[in-house]
């Protein structure tokens, strides 16, 4: 990753992680509150994934599956849901702007990291959507088996 | 004034600046004016038009939550109003928790609902005062004092709605009840609006089918005596390949000394089929004189989450069959609600059993004071008791595949004050045990999220967000010691943490206490053990691995 980006990062690390945690817990409908395990997930994670932006390893994509295994089994939309990455682009924007980073290709950089990072998480949401419905489709099956069990007998 | 009281210019900015959840996008509108949306995975399948007529419930139909009319009588206030009159003569109790609370919010983030969803109707102060609200408008003297400042409402389809939603986000663990400073047992109110709401025919099949089966054959599946008996005597052959052992477990025979009655998941589901496994291994171990029941095949009790007559009239099959069968005491299986309705309510509403006597140990001579009223044991203090007598001859090596934590059933633990006795039974028969952050257990301990008969597949991302608080303990245990196996004593706790590990913790699997008491025992003139009671392979006991230390 670019030195500048680097440093940009590093400098402004505190404010666009709190910005990014405020925005993301405000996509639920009743705003999670600070200090319940759906906001402790968020903030650890996203720790993790912001200081792991230039190279997305297993703690960052670990980091990316608790916050997408959340994410999963809430009522709004897929979209909504992964719209907190969106804002994380808007937060960096800003900041950028403000921090005088002019540099398009740095921020052509890192937004792409983060383009990145949206399909990771699509994935990783789906693969909880899916584990969501083979739960059920086991719970269904074992109450087929007792049903075909007291038939049977 | 006190030098600490909070300034006001700190209060409005604690208010404004400070995240809450009450603010948000709701936040210009009064708690009773955020909406109620019923959407796949949030609500229960209604129950069934036949199951309701099978029980004699009011208002059989076919209904869904999601419809915009739920076809409630046509004097359905009449009906909510007077029987919630009717109960607060009734349950001095229920008047005393309706009145007496304070709003100190001491139970608001104790409710493993509301930290899972964040919802403020999950607070438990909330959730009760979604009845407290009507409860007011519906004594006209309190109504003139508290309107408008108090929050009294009147009765509408969209307040029975609500009811429906939060008081089905409630399993009835009394967790708030813990913390609360005026002792509000916040589980009787969901138990008293949940009875209201069966009158007008508002309810959940899969709390009602297993009522229906428990009220026909005497279990919630619906199995009947041939299909029971045959299934655990093909768990027999399992342990007699399994083990070498020779279990013989004899039904319904009059003169036995103790009737054994355990939640019919043991004797079906998976994995309490292992935990029923482990039972049937230690009573053959000590020769325990028992006999199990086909018609009080079951120890669980959906009465309890349905109306108090039912819960009554489910319970009482364990005393008739004492009596027909003529033992001398009970002895109850690993569940979580059967043994609040044992607790704290068989003997009041069933008893006195006093063609019973009071439990003695067979094998230790302990007499089990607890239990005087009640004429049942719980199989964990039976066992530690055997345990702290040296009456059993155990090789905790055989659980060293297992790395666990426990678990508390929240009607054990809060319902019975039972922590100690399945510790200590665990210690013996494991090696590695490790303790969930000190807030999740014991009376503290964090509900699966899917107890009170919320276990329906359907209602599964609800179930996810209520286990959220649980699995988080499970998972601090599993990255700071490893552990893999959590271990409860809990039939509905099998059933549901199996699922809630596959969400939020794979690779932890549940067992239950009496699982791993039946790897750990060592029968006599058993054949050589390698695999544990799931075939799992043992640690250490591999073909040609030694276990004869």
């Amino acid at each position: 990753m670019n030195t500048t980006l680097v440093h940009f990062l590093d400098a402004n690390k505190n404010v666009i992680l709190q910005q990014w945690l405020d925005s993301t817990l405000a996509i639920f409908p009743e705003r999670m509150g600070s200090g319940t395990p759906v906001s402790e997930v968020f903030s650890v994670a996203l720790e993790k994934i912001l200081s792991e932006l230039d190279n997305c390893d297993n703690n960052c994509r670990t980091a990316l599956d608790d916050v997408t295994r959340i994410l999963a089994i809430q009522t709004f939309q897929p979209s909504k849901a992964l719209s907190m990455f969106l804002e994380l682009k808007k937060i960096l924007r800003q900041m950028m702007r403000k921090s005088n980073v002019a540099d398009i290709s740095i921020q052509e950089d890192v937004f792409s990291r983060i383009d990145l990072l949206i399909l990771d998480a699509f994935d990783s949401y789906m693969s909880h959507r899916e584990k969501i419905y083979q739960l059920k489709v086991e719970e269904g099956k074992r109450r087929v088996f007792m049903a075909l069990r007291r038939v049977e007998a | 004034m006190s030098k600490y009281v909070s300034k006001m210019s700190e209060l409005k900015k604690e208010l404004d600046e400070k995240p809450s959840v009450l603010k948000g996008n709701y936040s210009h509108k009064d708690w009773w004016d955020l909406p109620v949306e019923f959407h796949d995975g949030n609500w229960c399948f209604p129950g069934k038009p036949e199951v309701l007529q099978e029980l004699g419930f009011a208002n059989p139909r076919k209904w869904a939550a999601t419809d915009a009319d739920w076809q409630l009588p046509s004097d359905w206030k009449k009906t909510i109003s007077e029987g919630l009159q009717s109960r607060l003569k009734q349950y001095r109790s229920m008047k005393l928790f309706l009145d007496s609370c304070i709003r100190c919010g001491a139970c608001a983030d104790k409710c493993h609902f509301f930290l899972g969803t964040g919802d403020p109707k999950n607070m438990p102060v909330l959730r009760a005062e979604l009845l407290r609200s009507v409860y007011r408008n519906d004594f006209p003297l309190v109504e003139k004092i508290l309107k408008g400042f108090s929050g009294a409402r009147k009765l509408t389809p969209e307040v029975i709605k609500e009811w429906h939603m939060y008081f089905n986000q409630c399993t009835e663990c009394r967790r708030c009840s813990v913390f609360c400073p005026l002792g509000i047992d916040t589980a009787e109110i969901t138990m008293l609006v949940r009875e209201l709401l069966n009158l007008i025919g508002v309810n959940n099949n899969w709390i009602l089918g297993p009522v229906a089966n428990c009220n026909r054959t005497g279990n919630h599946l619906g199995i009947e005596p041939h299909t029971f008996v045959q299934n655990i005597e093909s768990l027999a052959d399992d342990i007699k390949e399994l083990t070498g052992a020779n279990v013989s477990p004899t039904f319904n025979r009059k003169g036995a000394e103790v009737l054994f009655i355990t939640p019919s998941g043991d004797v079906f589901g998976d994995p309490g089929v292992y935990t029923m496994m482990g039972y049937l291994l230690l009573f053959h171990h000590i020769g325990l004189d028992y006999t199990i029941s086909t018609y009080a095949s079951e120890g669980g009790n959906f009465g309890m989450f349905t109306s108090n007559d039912m819960m009554k009239k489910i319970n009482a099959k364990m005393y008739h069959e004492a009596k027909r069968l003529g033992v001398k005491w009970l002895l109850g299986g690993e569940c979580g609600h059967m043994w609040r309705v044992v607790n704290q309510y068989m003997s009041t509403m069933n008893g006195p059993a006093d063609f019973l006597e009071q439990p003695v140990s067979p094998v230790t001579g302990t007499r089990f004071a607890n239990a005087a009223a009640t004429k049942m044991v719980h199989i964990a203090e039976f066992t530690a008791d055997l345990i702290h007598h040296k009456k059993l001859k155990l090789d905790p090596k055989r659980n060293d595949h297992l790395r666990t934590t426990f678990h508390d059933s929240c009607n054990i633990a809060r319902g019975m004050g039972m922590f100690e006795e399945p510790r200590y039974v665990l210690r013996n028969v494991c090696n590695t045990f490790h303790e969930m952050p000190e807030n999740t257990i014991r009376e503290k301990t964090f509900c699966c999220g899917s107890g009170s008969g919320l276990n329906a597949e359907e209602y599964m991302e609800i179930r996810m967000k209520g286990g959220l608080p649980r699995a988080h303990a499970v998972k601090y245990v599993k990255e700071k010691h490893k552990v893999d196996s959590l271990v409860t004593i809990c039939a509905i706790d099998r059933a549901s943490l199996t699922p809630l590990m596959k969400y939020w913790n794979p690779c932890v699997a549940v067992y239950g206490l009496h699982e791993l008491v039946g790897n750990a025992l060592i029968m006599d003139g058993e054949k050589k053990r390698t695999t544990d009671l799931r075939e799992n392979t043992m640690a250490g006991f591999e073909d040609g691995g030694d276990d004869e230390e």
